[in-house]
């Protein structure tokens, strides 16, 4: 038997890997966006501190925004750094 | 209210009741309104301690811009303690202020305010007599505080002693809360108190 393949369509699945499920800011889920985004992914990205903790870049740029003294991170208070690795 | 308020303690009410705390009756949270913007907390007095055995009632309010700025908490029910104020229930807490934190929850603020139950801090008051007692007469504190629990809390210990000096007070034509805050603030000395009240 010959089969002719006319079409196909490609399926992915992606995920963030991240060492929690939930972003500690909003509290969504990181495969999700952040409450002011219509659509995960790299519209709505995820960031790491050095700390190592990690939360949709648009909350934590909220944050840090919010306070206009000591920038640091929300979950271990160490000073926030963005790890740029 | 703003989207991601609401939406962060339409999830985190639904944390705190699936939590341990809340099987254990240690915290409760409950709504007032339906727009997640004022909830009543409520914590137990702390195991040896002399809140023990009361049930505290908390008025919570969600400002527009949590979780960047802490919630507005308050005790409803009368409480002596050093660090909340003993007329208006306004709490002297650092996380609650400069050291709120976006990851921090009702339910570690709950949790907190227990543990500040457990372990006041005299040094940074918000009721200054509480603060002065606690400090010069810790046994009176304690005497004064469970007295407070037992009527305001629903407290088990009955002090026979203290409901006597009161009911002295309230045949003198004194409000009742007046009379206890009056003796309260003399370390239970009727003589010193009834000065004050008629000064």
């Amino acid at each position: 038997m010959k089969v002719t393949i006319k079409q196909w369509t490609g399926v992915a699945s992606w995920k963030w890997v991240a060492n929690d499920d939930n972003c500690g800011i909003c509290r969504m889920p990181f495969d999700g966006c952040c409450p002011d985004c219509k659509l995960p992914g790299d519209d709505c990205p995820l960031v790491w501190g050095q700390c190592s903790h990690c939360f949709h870049m648009h909350c934590i740029v909220k944050w840090l925004q919010s306070q206009p003294v000591n920038q640091q991170c929300p979950m271990c208070r160490q000073e926030w750094k963005f790890n740029n690795k | 209210m703003a989207n991601i308020a609401a939406q962060r303690i339409k999830r985190e009410f639904k944390e705190v009741i699936k939590s341990e705390e809340v099987a254990k009756c240690a915290i409760k949270l409950e709504l007032v309104d339906d727009n997640y913007t004022e909830l009543r907390g409520e914590i137990a007095g702390p195991p040896d301690t002399a809140y023990e055995g009361g049930n505290f009632l908390l008025e919570i309010k969600v400002p527009e811009t949590y979780p960047f700025n802490p919630p507005k908490v308050r005790f409803m029910t009368r409480i002596w303690h050093p660090n909340i104020s003993s007329v208006t229930g306004a709490i002297c807490l650092d996380i609650l202020k400069d050291q709120w934190a976006a990851a921090m929850t009702l339910r570690t603020v709950l949790l907190s305010l227990q543990a500040l139950l457990s372990a006041a801090e005299p040094d940074d008051p918000q009721d200054a007599v509480v603060a002065r007692q606690y400090k010069e007469n810790l046994e009176m504190f304690k005497l004064t505080a469970r007295h407070w629990t037992n009527v305001y809390a629903g407290g088990p210990n009955v002090n026979p002693e203290c409901d006597e000096k009161i009911k002295r007070l309230i045949d003198m034509g004194i409000e009742e809360h007046q009379a206890r805050v009056a003796l309260s603030s003399y370390n239970w000395d009727l003589e010193r108190a009834t000065e004050q009240l008629f000064s």
